[in-house]
């Protein structure tokens, strides 16, 4: 069954009246048979069926008005289903061009105000500022309506958002934290039998030491979410074969060495200390990130010193010679010290998230689970993804949890476009 | 006042400047017997005789250089361009003599004429009906450029037009030519050529259109609105000169600018707009002022038009990554 | 020579066959195999059924705006027929069954008016340049395709195209000018349809024969019965041999009538009368010219029947395959400007397919 309906032909019509039926009822019509002549403002048109076969309705009379979109008639063409035709929009048109089709419709739009007189609004005016004073008030945290420009017409300076930032941080009292840890007297470990004692080495002494003084100094919060990365996971794979020929091997780490880098970049506050003796924060205009690396005799944090200056082969160079030096215990002193930021990678382990404890006294650190393909919601549809999971620990006295979900969401944004991340 | 389309509105116009001026002259191809290709011209040539309104050969030159010298005898000569692209024909005549004529003789004579032209994309027509040329024209200096938007403005600007003791570019947005229609009262009135219109006002960012292009906007804008953001709608109107006043004041008020236009993107007129918004706007810029044009290539016949348009979405995207930036 | 006995100041016009189907002028029938005649016949056949079947489909809503040829078939194909497999043609937009005739697929053709650029690449071999829209310009391009042939020494000759509104256009003068300046191998043909949109070929220009316009360049010009196949076979030879000769240009008049709208948009009951479309329906060239090959014995009505039905079905199925190819690809838009991407364009396309990406 076919439906045929009266078409926008794009002639000036968007009704005819049938004038003449050159078939009836019952009648077999061969594709391109004239069906009907139908009269419109300006032209009288020959409307052609587009298919062979029988008609078994016409929808209107001599004299009827048909519009565009009405079905004319409905043709047995041997096939089951109705098969609705598809009509171009009802575009009514009243008259055309000689060329193409224009929109026509009787919607009427608001009046002219012009005629009335214009009531001028009084413009609030928006601070004067340079692009550049504008995001340096972002960076700092400072709202520039709130200052006041000492600038030609009053527009704001550099110098005045250095100054309302260093203001705010007088007179906002920092919350009391003591910082020598009171005297706690621990209670004695007495076991009456079937303990072994062992002596701890003095790197785990080390370890214990750092840890329990950033525990207790650091009020630590952990903010955990999911990546997509499976767009890395494939570019990874393509770009392993060239990297063993210049004997690396790429792991994920690298990238994500990068993207941290790069996200640094822009919040700066990860890449802080809190300095709460003297009520700063010092900023670090230099990247040293370290990688936790899981040693026999426990962790050892190697520094890759100035990432920000290297390519992602470089990176993965550094991890591969610092955590086998690092393993072998061959490493000095110096690839240990002045760690920035710390990414631990307990994904090798097969864990997903975890709560890692700050190096002392940076004030974040990143957590990276392991890589798996999971099930997605995507467009209501579910999809197979590679998903990494990650946590972010950081100090929740210079940082919120805003500020952690901007650095995470640009995070997810390099790492879910390995292009961006290449390019940037 | 009568319901008008634009259309309506520029035959309106014509017939009630010629009945009121017998020095306006009205021509061009299929303009006369036939009244025009689109109608803007219907009954002219019966009302008034035809020698105030006939059927020009098929010559975009003559049509345009006659005007030349029809202007400089006495005539106001308003002159059809059956569709901007084939204008090319006639460019010669527009830039090299339309443009200066006031100029080379220091002001001994002068040229009150208009050329109005259909122009635009959206109609699913053939090759060279679907361009947006204004800045084509606007980069010649002794050139208007008018484009109206609305029924209203176009009876103005082009009665605004005829009167103009200069030469006049009057480029009609075809794609809306019927799309709708405005109160358009019946006595003669104008839109002064040179100053744009605040649609609507708005306080996070000023949105610049013209031509059918105004109504994409607003219709972005609904979207828009319900997530909060305000947008300052200004209706250019005329291309050339531009008024600068209206659209400063604005970008002082919401600290971003987006223009939108159907020309290409390359040194279309976006670019003059953005380069006079970030230097007479610049110390209340809180994004970078930006254009949203079209791409750099020939517009697709229909099976690719599609992708070139610009539609409500995209002003959307635009405007939402400007607010967010 | 033609041109000389059917001299258009006097008002002379070449015709062989008239339109009752007979030959007036024995002497200047052309000597043409049966193949070729059915070769030419067919292809105004297929001509006549794939215009009607565009309008009919466009008044379906199938097909965008179609420029009719109804009636000039004589004249496209007439002249087409008379040039050689390594010549040019460079057409205006009413050609369509000149292009059919020189190899063009009636998909390519059909695709053009569907709107989709692909219908101008035309495959390997074909010389023909895409649809000119804009009135005049190809009147310079056949020009040069015809000087490079010249100084290449390639025996190219060059069929163009016009309509008569198209005479106006400053670049017909300057076409035919720089040709006959340089005795470009080119025949430059006029059909005379005898309306530009709407307006009358009499205020198109003052001249009694547009043929005549020839004489004020110093060449050869002749009117020719546009609706005779013959008689424009016969003139366009001439011409083209002359060209081929290294003798310039010539200019061919083809006095015939668009029985059609002007395009599928046009409404000419606006500008002329139905009785005078009549008149023109009776000087049909395919009515004639079937006359004629019936009585050499070539043809008969019933393969005539067959014919139209056999071209319907071919019809329907190409459009049915232009049909199927929907819209193109977004690459498509920005590939094709420039050999290669510039950068400009590269980021348009990538922000563009990150916006589509975005909204999606
Ligand atoms: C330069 C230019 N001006 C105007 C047009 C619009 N237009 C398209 S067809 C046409 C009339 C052409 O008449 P004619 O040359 O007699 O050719 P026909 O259409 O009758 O084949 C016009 C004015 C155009 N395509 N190009």
């Amino acid at each position: 069954m076919y439906e045929f309906r009266f078409a926008d032909i794009g002639e000036g019509i968007h009704e005819g009246q049938i004038l003449k039926w050159f078939f009836k009822e019952g009648d077999t019509v061969k594709e391109g048979d004239t069906l009907c002549l139908v009269e419109t403002d300006k032209v009288n048109a020959e409307i052609p069926s587009p298919v062979t076969g029988k008609l078994v309705k016409l929808n209107f009379a001599v004299g009827d008005t048909v519009h565009v979109g009405d079905v004319l008639v409905v043709i047995d063409d041997g096939k089951g289903e109705v098969k609705p035709q598809p009509v171009s929009e009802d575009k009514q048109a009243e008259e055309q061009g000689v060329i193409g089709e224009i929109e026509v419709s009787n919607e009427v739009i608001e009046s002219s105000d012009e005629a009335k007189d214009e009531t001028i609004t009084a413009t609030t005016q928006k601070v004067l500022a340079t692009p550049v004073a504008r995001k340096l008030a972002k960076d700092l945290g400072v709202d520039i309506t709130k200052v006041k420009g000492t600038g030609p017409m009053g527009r704001v300076m550099k110098e005045d958002i250095i100054r309302e930032s260093q203001a705010k941080q007088e007179t906002i009292p920092a919350p009391e934290v003591p910082v020598a840890r009171p005297e706690v007297t621990l209670p004695k470990m007495e076991f009456k039998d079937n303990v072994e004692r062992v002596k701890i080495t003095k790197l785990r002494k080390t370890i214990a030491k750092n840890m329990a003084l950033s525990v207790s100094v650091i009020p630590h919060t952990t903010s955990m979410t999911e990546i997509d990365v499976t767009k890395l996971v494939a570019f990874r794979k393509t770009q392993k074969e060239v990297a063993q020929q210049r004997n690396i091997s790429l792991t994920y780490l690298p990238f994500i060495v990068k993207a941290v880098v790069l996200t640094l970049k822009e919040y700066r506050m990860f890449n802080a200390s809190f300095d709460q003796e003297n009520d700063e924060i010092i900023y670090k205009n230099f990247y040293n990130i370290g990688i936790a690396v899981d040693t026999e005799d426990g962790l050892i944090v190697p520094v890759i010193k100035n990432a920000d200056k290297l390519g992602i082969f470089d990176i993965a160079r550094e991890i591969q010679e610092l955590s086998s030096k690092a393993r072998d215990r061959s490493i000095g002193l110096d690839k240990l010290q002045d760690g920035t930021f710390t990414i631990t990678n307990y994904g090798a382990a097969g864990l997903s998230f975890g709560t890692p404890i700050i190096r002392y006294p940076e004030s974040a650190i990143l957590g990276i689970g392991i890589i798996q393909k999971k099930p997605v919601v995507d467009n209501d549809e579910i999809v197979i993804r590679d998903m990494l999971p990650i946590s972010l620990s950081y100090d929740h006295r210079i940082i919120d949890g805003g500020d952690a979900g901007r650095f995470l969401a640009r995070l997810r944004e390099y790492l879910s476009d390995p292009m961006l991340l290449l390019l940037s | 006042m009568a319901l008008m389309t634009i259309l309506q509105a520029i035959n309106h116009t014509l017939d009630q400047q010629m009945e009121k001026d017998s020095t306006v002259v009205v021509y061009g191809e299929d303009v006369g017997v036939e009244g025009g290709v689109f109608r803007a011209t219907a009954g002219l040539q019966k009302k008034y005789g035809v020698e105030r309104c006939f059927d020009a050969p098929v010559s975009e030159a003559g049509i345009v250089g006659t005007a030349v010298g029809m202007a400089i005898n006495g005539l106001k000569p308003v002159v059809e361009i059956q569709f901007s692209g084939f204008m090319f024909p006639a460019y010669n005549q527009i830039a090299a003599h339309v443009a200066r004529m006031r100029v080379r003789s220091r002001g001994k004579y002068h040229l009150p004429l208009v050329i109005r032209m259909p122009y635009g994309g959206g109609i699913r027509a053939l090759e060279h009906h679907s361009e947006s040329q204004e800045t084509l024209f606007a980069h010649i200096p002794g050139l208007k450029v008018v484009i109206p938007s609305t029924p209203y403005d176009a009876k103005g600007l082009l009665t605004a037009a005829i009167k103009d003791p200069d030469p006049v570019i009057f480029m009609e947005p075809k794609r809306i030519y019927r799309a709708f229609k405005q109160e358009v009262p019946e006595e003669e009135y104008i839109v002064p050529i040179g100053k744009a219109k605040v649609v609507k006002e708005g306080t996070d960012i000023t949105v610049v259109a013209w031509g059918a292009m105004v109504r994409e906007v607003q219709k972005a804008m609904q979207e828009l609105e319900q997530e909060g953001i305000s947008v300052e709608l200004i209706d250019l109107r005329t291309i050339k000169p531009i008024d600068k006043d209206t659209i400063l004041e604005s970008v002082q008020k919401t600290g971003r600018f987006l223009v939108v236009h159907e020309a290409v993107t390359s040194f279309g007129p976006g670019a003059e707009l953005v380069s006079l918004v970030t230097q007479g706007a610049f110390l209340s810029l809180e994004a970078p002022p930006t254009r949203l044009g079209a791409f750099d290539v020939t517009v697709p016949l229909d099976k690719g038009e599609h992708h070139y348009l610009i539609d409500s979405k995209r002003i959307a995207y635009e405007v939402r990554k400007l607010i967010k930036y | 020579m033609l041109t000389k006995q059917f001299d258009p100041l006097k008002k002379k016009q070449l015709q062989i066959l008239d339109e009752n189907g007979n030959i007036v002028a024995k002497d200047l029938e052309p000597n043409l195999s049966k193949d070729q005649l059915l070769k030419m016949y067919k292809t105004m056949v297929l001509g006549r059924v794939a215009d009607t079947k565009a309008v009919q489909f466009q008044r379906q809503g199938r097909m965008l705006t179609f420029v009719i040829n109804k009636g000039q078939e004589a004249a496209q194909v007439g002249s087409a027929a008379a040039i050689e497999e390594q010549d040019w043609v460079v057409p205006a937009f009413r050609e369509f069954s000149t292009l059919l005739y020189r190899g063009a697929p009636l998909y390519n053709l059909y695709l053009y008016w569907y709107g989709n650029e692909w219908g101008s690449h035309f495959p390997e071999g074909v010389k023909i340049l895409p649809v000119n829209i804009t009135i005049g310009a190809q009147f310079n391009h056949a020009t040069g395709v015809a000087l490079a042939s010249k100084f290449q020494k390639k025996n190219e000759v060059v069929l163009t195209f016009i309509g008569d509104g198209g005479t106006s256009e400053g670049e017909f003068h300057e076409g035919i000018n720089f040709a006959s300046v340089f005795d470009a191998p080119v025949v430059f043909i006029i059909q005379n349809n005898h309306y530009a949109i709407s307006v009358p070929r009499q205020k198109q220009t003052k001249s009694i024969t547009l043929a005549q316009k020839a004489i004020a360049y110093g060449i050869p010009g002749i009117q020719v019965d546009g609706n005779d196949v013959l008689a424009m076979y016969v003139a366009t030879k001439e011409a083209v041999d002359r060209a081929r000769r290294g003798e310039g240009p010539t200019l061919i008049e083809a006095y015939t009538y668009r029985l059609g709208a002007h395009t599928t948009s046009d409404d000419p009951t606006l500008y002329r009368e139905d009785k005078e479309v009549d008149e023109w329906i009776k000087k049909d060239p395919l009515i004639r010219f079937k006359k004629y090959l019936i009585e050499k014995g070539y043809w008969s009505e019933e393969e005539d029947q067959k014919l139209y039905e056999e071209y319907n079905d071919y019809v329907n199925d190409v459009f049915k395959q232009v049909e199927a190819t929907g819209f193109y690809q977004l690459e498509d838009v920005f590939k094709y400007q420039y050999a290669e991407m510039p950068q400009h364009l590269v980021e348009q396309y990538e922000a563009y397919k990150h916006y589509l990406e975005e909204v999606k």
